[in-house]
């Protein structure tokens, strides 16, 4: 035994699971780089010799065209989760009262809980042109004509934004909870009202929590596949509705594949640069 | 001696009239009550704060004493009662519009800015001219002696140049009142008490009027120009450090500032002010006010300071039996630690506080003894009901 492990003798049974589930992503990661690689043979799912035929596909329009949507689709929906999320974590955190604790974090975190398909054949319910936000709409008379929401970015976003919301809020709330009430406090002594407290104070302590809870929530939407799929409904085409066609519409693995892995490598990359962007607000939150 | 009792209950007279003959206050409490559901955190409170004083709240934790502070500052909403700041009502207030400093127990730096920032929030915050906010900063960092640390950010400094930094953040608004939460706590006990007598010493100097929140009776004894004693929500005793320290009104306050022993004593006579006890075979004089409900007979506690007790051989004239029972050495004094003598009713351990070190070699545990006991320093109450 390792001096190691003889000091902690529970770390095998820790790592165990983690060293499993990262062989089994390494392993279904080898494989998609290995169809990436390979010739499409039409009409069938064997694959031809090595190549690098695929990643040309990549820079067809329609190809093109799907990735900058997805990326946009994802910044706008992180963008508004946070601006959404924002207030509701904070109200979370900074409530005296038990109940509305717990309402807040019900309301907030039920999304997860529902499955997928289920939340999103609901959200086709309230968007639908006969469904419930334009059925309000036309009754209080705002409209005479049904608003365009299924199979819109619009009803796209509307839909990633709610299931992308509980992991924003309870990133921001883990890290608004670590910011001292005493800050506020001595702002507002100072001479600082709420508003100008929590512009100066608060809110820069809390940015390191929102460049972990944006580049997550952009994460979480690139690799969102029903809600697109339903809802866009074939309008919207991004990254995993594309993969998905490719896929099992045309049976075209290989190009399938490599367009799997230059979405990946578009979203480490747009990650990337938004923390780096973000690295001078970091530096301001630490304690 | 004690006139100032009368803060510890509203005026005979209505509130206002008690102004007319003092100078206004810093900060006027009248009536003051909080509640946090069906606990009452504060009953209800008068108190004053003199222009200038320094005044401690002192009382252990849940005893009332942040709950007062955080009303003054604003924190807090009285549920009944009217805080004063100057000539100026403010119990409806909120905190940014009390001009009062605040340095708080974890000092509550802004750790995104930088010394001079932190420093300068409150000038900022007032809209004042960027040549007048450098100025004031500057001035307010030499006053705290940390000229130079300007551009540093808070975490790069230690525990007391944080603390200096608080400060110097509540100062530079010259605030009407300056708070003071617990500020040592965080603080070795060395720089502790460096840091006291500097923090006294810019008080003195800016004739700011402060208000101290401790637990440590120590802290509030050496700094206090008057000490608000607490417990249990409740204020016992308002006077200076030296009236709560050898006059304590009840017997909270005479168990809670320094040690002390308590004695078995019987009342047996009081005369105008002045009452006797008996303690064993000795009598003794104190003072008769606390005494009031007990009747002639009665039992009651008679307190006495450590360092006030006497050891003298077993029998002599004015002392009280005992054993002696250990010795504790505690480097510039030795305490001696005495059974009374089981035939005094109610008896128990005293300490006696013996400067030098020869009793080390003179008193053996189990050696007969008696206690001296003084004439003077001494006060009695009632016992616990």
């Amino acid at each position: 035994m390792t001096p190691a492990i003889r000091r902690r003798p529970f770390l095998p049974l820790f790592v165990t699971p983690a060293v499993l589930v990262a062989v089994a992503i390494v392993a279904a990661m080898a494989a998609i780089l290995r169809y990436s690689l390979h010739a499409y043979v039409p009409g069938s799912l064997d694959v031809g010799g090595l190549t690098l035929e695929n990643f040309s596909d990549l820079g067809r329009p329609i190809v093109l065209r799907a990735l900058r949507d997805t990326v946009l689709i994802c910044f706008e929906t992180a963008l508004i989760t946070l601006i959404v999320g924002y207030p509701v974590a904070y109200a979370l955190v900074r409530t005296r009262s038990l109940f509305l604790k717990s309402v807040i974090l019900v309301t907030a975190v039920t999304p997860l809980f529902l499955g997928e398909v289920v939340r999103t054949y609901a959200w086709t319910v309230v968007l639908g042109n006969s469904g419930f936000v334009n059925a309000t709409l036309r009754q209080l008379g705002l409209i005479e004509r049904p608003i365009q929401l299924m199979f819109t970015e619009l009803g796209v976003i509307i839909a990633l934004v709610h299931v992308t919301l509980p992991v924003m809020v309870i990133m921001l709330a883990a890290a608004l909870a670590h910011i001292d009430r005493d800050y506020e406090r001595a702002a507002q002594s100072l001479g600082a009202g709420p508003v100008r407290a929590f512009l100066t104070v608060t809110l820069p302590l809390s940015l390191p929590g929102v460049v972990a809870g944006f580049t997550t929530a952009f994460a979480w939407t690139f690799s969102a596949f029903a809600t697109p799929q339903v809802i866009g409904g074939g309008k919207v085409g991004v990254v995993s509705t594309l993969v998905y066609q490719l896929g099992l519409s045309s049976f075209n693995f290989p190009v399938a594949a490599s367009l799997s892995l230059a979405g990946l490598v578009l979203a480490l990359g747009t990650m990337w640069l938004v923390r780096r962007a973000a690295r001078p607000l970091e530096a301001l939150g630490g304690h | 001696m004690l006139s100032k009792a009368v803060d510890l209950s509203p005026p005979a007279s209505l509130p206002g009239a008690a102004v007319t003959d003092r100078p206004t206050p810093a900060v006027r409490l009248d009536g003051v009550v909080k509640r946090f559901g069906t606990v009452t955190a504060l009953e209800e409170t008068w108190l004053r704060v003199e222009q200038g004083e320094f005044l401690t709240l002192l009382g252990p934790s849940g005893c009332g004493k942040t709950t007062l502070l955080n009303l003054m500052a604003g924190f807090l909403e009285a549920d009944a009662g009217e805080i004063f700041i100057g000539d100026d009502l403010v119990t409806a207030t909120p905190p940014y519009e009390r001009e009062i400093g605040i340095v708080f127990q974890n000092y509550a730096l802004f750790p995104h800015m930088s010394v001079a920032k932190n420093v300068g929030y409150g000038l900022r915050m007032r809209g004042l001219p960027k040549r007048e906010i450098a100025e004031r900063v500057a001035q307010a960092l030499a006053l705290v002696k940390l000229t130079g640390f300007a551009d540093r950010s808070p975490r790069q400094l230690s525990g007391g140049q944080q603390q200096r930094v608080a400060l110097a953040r509540a100062l530079v608004i010259r605030p009407k009142v300056l708070l003071l939460d617990e500020p040592f706590s965080a603080l070795d006990k060395n720089l502790r008490g460096a840091m006291q007598v500097e923090l006294k010493e810019i008080q003195r100097r800016l004739g700011v009027t402060t208000v101290f929140v401790t637990h440590d009776q120590g802290e509030a004894l050496s700094m206090s120009d008057r000490i608000v004693v607490m417990s249990a929500g409740r204020v016992r005793q308002v006077g200076t450090p030296d009236q709560v320290y050898r006059h304590p009104q009840d017997r909270f306050v005479a168990g809670f500032i320094g040690d002390v022993n308590r004695l078995p004593g019987r009342l047996e006579s009081r005369a105008g002010e002045r009452a006797t006890v008996a303690i064993g075979d000795l009598r003794r004089e104190v003072e008769a006010e606390a005494l009031r409900d007990c009747a002639a007979g009665a039992a009651v506690d008679v307190f006495v300071r450590p360092d006030h007790l006497g050891v003298r051989p077993m029998g002599e004239a004015g002392t009280l039996p005992a054993q002696v029972a250990a010795l504790v050495y505690q480097g510039s004094h030795i305490d001696l630690h005495a059974d009374l003598h089981p035939d005094l009713a109610g008896s128990g351990r005293v300490v006696v506080r013996m400067p030098g070190h020869g009793a080390l070699a003179t008193y053996a545990p189990g050696t007969p003894v008696g206690l001296l006991v003084p004439q003077g320093g001494l006060v009695a109450f009632p016992p616990e009901p």
